[in-house]
């Protein structure tokens, strides 16, 4: 019982950042309509430039977000505008191939510049354990799934109830009436993938205290977002933040319970049974 | 009854690039002789996915699985229980087929939507590769080690670099021929319309349900015989090679960077991407890591960004302003 709970509050700890990640990626889909496979080294590269930092001047991750934030939103766009935009409306799949040879890039410019060997990034919270009953939290933990609420929040806020927000929504409705309502939809777009990988700079942030990071590990975050991200049914907040719980659950279940094996197939096999039952996804309206 | 089909193979051009192909091992040393040996892997690879995720429009990411069975299951059949390879492929193929048959009816049970697909089969991929990786009989984590090839062809074994690679040669174009007898037929018509509206084709009394298990069976065969000579070309039955959804990332790269849905366009990718993958490779593989790598995600999107609908309708258009 014990052990459930732990399961329970660890996954849904987890899993509100996995939430997130694929928060940027339901983003740019929706406006968009591309999936980006190179979502998981965007991550790691968020996660080395705070390693960066930290070498350069000691600062903990959570402060180095000021320095990466702008500068992933930045890269993002410069992405969307010279590489994604010149084919976005061609095969989806072609698209696909380009963010892949991204994640190349980016995969094998982290190995050149810090090497392949695991690293780890100090954190002030790091070690800091919060508990209640009997049940153990990581301060790191509590923190991501804090920051990645109040940041679905945020955004969920913006896309109601600003001028960005209307636009983008109305890219994603329907985006040749959007245009002729004085939309520019080509800025949306650069727009919204930039804020989809300055998430990302947060995102990376949050999940780095406690994790070794190592340059090949981007394919893995990739992964686990795209099954958070169908399983949100691709647009919808609330349940893609439900999904990244689902899988956060399914990881935690996995490895306390269950033997190594076993407890690596679970996400999967959840993500798989959901899909075949309710292949629209989390979403209760169809 | 199938002109196109007859014309391509009476045209002189596939028996010239056939042979100039065959006579390549009395020309080459052996180091170019393995690059063009492992392009002829990726080629019928990405041929075989083809006829499921060119002609028929369905994304499958789960390719790695049949791959992963017709070099895992028939090494360890070989291996462990000593069944001979031959019997040990069919076996790996047979599997390969029922799985892809149960793929193809969950597709068509549950009508799913083309990144369901595509994450479903990735799921399925990623469940196979632990699976393997877990199971001692199919060599777990450390993989299986195939005994000396020695050339003798009762034994599947076809005496190292030059028997290897006329196989494969064989096996390239019969991918190739394949595709193009599908396109050619009724189920390449059926395919293709399936692909471009499934609701339509549906309406008009093309069975989907028959259709898609015919190409995935068809494609799942293929993909897992190839396996099974790729593990033998190594001699070592590698799960983080072979079982690995990295291998079916690549497959799909080179389908679709050649073109995807001709017969000749997926084999076209891999032989313009996976030759300089591996020269890349063995030139700069120990100066820096990751450098090969890197030079070769700037080509990849260099040949993206330069033709968009594919190399081969690149090359046709370029024909076409010609003439």
């Amino acid at each position: 019982m014990e052990e459930l709970l732990q399961a329970l509050v660890q996954g849904f700890l987890m899993g509100s950042a996995y939430g997130l990640l694929a928060l940027g990626m339901g983003l740019v889909y929706g406006v968009s309509g591309i999936v980006n496979f190179s979502h998981g080294d965007f991550v790691s590269l968020g996660m080395y430039l705070c390693l960066a930092i930290y070498t350069a001047l000691a600062l903990d991750p959570y402060v180095s977000v000021i320095f990466t934030l702008p500068a992933m939103t930045i890269l993002g766009a410069l992405t969307y505008r010279y590489l994604i935009k010149p084919i976005a409306g061609r095969q989806l799949l072609m698209v696909i191939q380009l963010t892949l040879g991204v994640a190349l890039l980016l995969q094998n410019g982290l190995m050149m510049a810090f090497g392949g060997q695991p690293t780890r990034v100090p954190s002030m919270l790091e070690s800091k354990l919060f508990i209640v009953g009997d049940v153990i939290m990581r301060a790191p933990h509590l923190v991501a799934a804090g920051v990645s609420f109040t940041l679905a929040a945020a955004l969920y806020v913006m896309l109601q109830s600003t001028d960005v927000g209307r636009s983008i929504r109305a890219v994603q409705q329907e985006p040749r009436a959007a245009a002729l309502m004085g939309v520019d939809v080509g800025r949306v777009q650069v727009l919204t993938f930039a804020i989809g990988i300055g998430i990302l700079a947060i995102a990376a942030a949050l999940l780095l205290p406690g994790m070794p990071i190592q340059p090949n590990q981007g394919l893995r975050f990739t992964v686990i977002t795209l099954l958070v991200f169908v399983l949100g049914g691709m647009t919808n907040f609330v349940a893609i933040m439900l999904g990244g719980i689902v899988i956060g659950v399914a990881e935690a279940i996995g490895t306390i319970y269950m033997t190594h094996t076993t407890g690596q197939l679970l996400p999967y096999l959840i993500f798989v049974a959901i899909m075949l039952f309710r292949p629209q996804g989390l979403v209760w309206r169809s | 009854m199938r002109p196109d089909f007859y014309r391509t193979l009476l045209s002189p051009w596939p028996w010239l690039v056939l042979t100039v192909g065959a006579v390549m091992p009395l020309l080459l040393p052996n180091y170019y002789l393995h690059i063009l040996t492992v392009t002829l892997i990726y080629a019928a690879l990405a041929s075989a996915w083809n006829i499921v995720g060119g002609i028929a429009g369905q994304i499958s990411l789960a390719h790695s699985l049949f791959v992963g069975a017709g070099a895992m299951l028939s090494s360890a059949l070989l291996v462990k229980l000593g069944v001979n390879m031959w019997l040990g492929m069919l076996a790996a193929a047979a599997v390969s087929a029922v799985i892809g048959a149960l793929v193809s009816f969950i597709d068509y049970r549950f009508r799913l939507g083309h990144l369901s697909f595509a994450l479903i089969t990735l799921a399925f991929a990623e469940m196979a590769e632990i699976y393997v990786i877990g199971t001692d009989f199919l060599g777990g984590a450390s993989g299986l080690f195939l005994p000396r090839d020695t050339g003798d062809i009762t034994q599947f074994q076809f005496g190292g670099g030059r028997g290897a690679y006329w196989v494969m040669l064989g096996m390239t174009a019969l991918c190739i021929l394949v595709n193009l007898a599908i396109l050619t037929s009724p189920l390449g018509y059926n395919l293709r319309s399936m692909r471009d509206n499934e609701n339509a084709a549906q309406a008009i009394g093309v069975g989907l349900l028959r259709n898609k298990t015919l190409a995935m069976t068809i494609s799942a065969v293929l993909t897992s015989i190839i396996g099974t000579i790729y593990a033998r070309y190594l001699t070592f039955a590698d799960p983080y090679l072979l079982a690995s959804p990295v291998l079916t990332i690549e497959i799909v790269l080179f389908a679709t960077v050649g073109g995807l849905g001709s017969a000749i366009g997926p084999a076209l990718g891999a032989f313009l991407l996976a030759p300089v993958g591996e020269i890349l490779r063995g030139q700069l593989g120990d100066k820096l890591p990751g450098l090969h790598y890197f030079i070769y995600g700037l080509v990849v999107i260099g040949v993206i960004l330069a033709s968009p609908g594919g190399v081969w309708s690149f090359i046709k258009s370029l024909g076409r302003r010609r003439s």
